[in-house]
């Protein structure tokens, strides 16, 4: 009889599994949202002040007919500087954890996604309150705007997304591009923009085409801006992720 | 032994700076390696590009016998906070520490709540008011409790008292006793850590200098004190690395051991024989470098003119 030879146990440890792939994009999202004022907090906090200055000013005018204002877009443009804050600051750390820089591209364009629908969500909320309480009961409108609601809330919620999430990566190339190559490239490029909105503004000027322009918009309606903005959205996303994928932290 | 880091012919130039200079080394599986060298010489560089935060202008790097570029087998298995790490706005040191636990597959939490009452980590604190010393115990929290196969730790004690320093240590082998790892100290403080490494590898200039293990290290010279003349006796032809007088009196360090006749030779001759501090003699071979690099571009001055 032989004896029994022991199988003495590794010493080492076995590799601990690889999380996946979505798992790990998830945790992106997770980070983003663990601080909450972000893309949470500070979107609600900067709405309500709108909202409440908005009905005070109407309050104030008193007039019979409806009174319509864009206070709404207030909290939309904060989601510049919500992308600037998740490039600037969350991208390091990410790398930290060694999140991939596809990862910390996917993850944060959920995280943006989620907190621009919650946002759009709220904002036609209140379009419905508006509606239902013939503007706050002072004839008074801030979300309930006529040309925006033309084809209903769902598209109107979805014109407010889709402007959102432009606003949101372009400032999320904006500090990429920071990232990359420090001032003077973001300074161009906000030049190269400019001279692009401006250029386009002159040839419908000079051509006498505001005309169409007016015509393209009254007929495209709502839901044809929104086709037109999830363009841009894509192409600002692709610039985004196009000059990340060469950032160091 | 297997190599899990294996860089060859790894060159970063930033414009006109070559901050890594055709570094090729390997590192074991398991092991502490001392990643050495003056301020700018490359070492915070170098732990970027091996955990693909940064990248190699040319040259290759194999990380798990793969390329960590954009690879998230290899970079979860990995952990590296840099001394200057960058943190979300508004963070607490709480937030960041729950960030790790979602990433980090090995993390133990118990193990990062010690570590934060041992140090004395304000969890609710933000980081931006965090002191320096704070500031760096986040991130030697964050590199223990990760438990990741390959730890880097980016000159770790910045601003740490004296009484962290000791702890970050003990505790850093403690845990490396229990869970064996890859860990790789970036440090100029290069005493404070001779007891802790195995290896070191030392860098200047971007140029791999010396890789060696610790112990052959400190075998590697002497230093013989006592009377002048007789100590230039004993030491014979020996490459001299340093040498300090005072009157009569010398201390030479020299390249080499003694054998174990000199040895008693130089006891008889009441010459006090003594192993260099590891420090001492990283400073000694890498200003040895430099002379030898200076004397080497006056040769091919002289030969040019």
């Amino acid at each position: 009889m032989t004896a029994a030879v022991d199988s003495t146990p590794a010493v080492s440890q076995a590799p601990a599994p690889v999380p996946s792939a979505a798992s790990r994009i998830w945790g992106v999202v997770r980070i983003q949202y663990l601080n909450r004022y972000t893309f949470v907090g500070i979107p609600l906090i900067i709405l309500a002040a709108a909202v409440v200055v908005s009905i005070a000013i109407y309050a104030m005018i008193g007039a019979d007919s409806p009174m319509y204002g864009g206070a709404v877009q207030a909290p939309l443009w904060y989601f510049v500087g919500a992308g600037v804050q998740a490039m600037g600051l969350t991208f390091p750390f990410a790398q930290a954890l060694t999140a991939t820089r596809r990862e910390f591209f996917l993850g944060t364009a959920l995280a943006a996604l989620l907190a621009a629908s919650g946002l759009s969500l709220v904002v036609v909320l209140l379009g419905y309150l508006e509606q239902a309480t013939n503007g706050y009961g002072i004839n008074g409108y801030i979300s309930r705007l006529p040309w925006l609601w033309e084809q209903g809330g769902a598209v109107a919620g979805l014109l407010y997304l889709s402007f959102t999430l432009l606003v949101f990566f372009v400032g999320f190339w904006m500090a990429t591009l920071y990232r990359r190559g420090g001032a003077l490239v973001v300074t161009l490029a906000a030049i190269g923009l400019g001279v692009l909105v401006v250029g386009t503004l002159f040839v419908i000027t000079r051509f006498e085409l505001w005309g169409d322009v007016v015509r393209v918009f009254a007929e495209a309606g709502p839901l044809g801006v929104t086709g037109v903005l999830c363009v841009l959205v894509a192409l600002a996303a692709l610039a985004g992720w196009l000059t990340l994928r060469r950032s160091t932290p | 032994m297997t190599a899990v880091i294996d860089v060859a012919h790894l060159t970063k130039t930033f414009k006109d700076v070559t901050a890594v200079d055709d570094l090729t080394l390997q590192v074991e599986e398991n092991s502490i390696t001392g990643l050495l060298g003056r301020n700018g010489s490359g070492k915070t560089t170098t732990m970027s590009i091996l955990t693909a935060q940064d990248f190699p202008t040319t040259g290759t790097v194999r990380v798990f016998g793969e390329d960590p570029l954009e690879n998230a087998r290899v970079l979860s298995r990995l952990c590296f906070v840099r001394e200057s790490q960058k943190y979300p706005d508004d963070f607490t040191a709480g937030h960041a520490l729950r960030a790790a636990a979602m990433f980090f597959p090995r993390w133990d939490e118990a193990f990062a709540r010690t570590l934060v009452a041992d140090l004395r980590l304000p969890l609710t604190t933000r980081i931006k008011k965090l002191s320096r010393g704070q500031l760096s115990a986040v991130g030697v929290v964050i590199g223990l409790a990760s438990r990741a196969e390959i730890t880097f730790f980016d000159e770790p004690y910045l601003g740490l008292d004296a009484v962290a320093r000791s702890l970050f240590y003990e505790r850093l082998l403690q845990d490396y006793a229990d869970h064996p790892r890859t860990i790789i100290l970036s440090s100029h403080l290069i005493d404070e850590i001779a007891d802790l490494i195995e290896n070191v590898l030392l860098i200047d200039d971007g140029r791999l200098l010396l890789h060696e293990s610790t112990d052959a290290l400190r075998g590697r010279a002497v230093t013989l004190t006592g009377d002048a003349e007789t100590v230039s006796h004993v030491i014979g032809t020996r490459e001299i690395l340093h040498r300090e007088s005072l009157g009569r009196v010398a201390s030479v360090t020299v390249m080499g051991t003694l054998t174990a006749a000199e040895a008693d030779e130089a006891h008889r001759l009441g010459l006090e024989h003594s192993p260099v501090p590891l420090q001492q003699l990283i400073v000694r071979l890498s200003q040895r470098d430099q002379r030898s690099a200076r004397s080497a571009t006056q040769t091919t001055e002289k030969a040019a003119s």
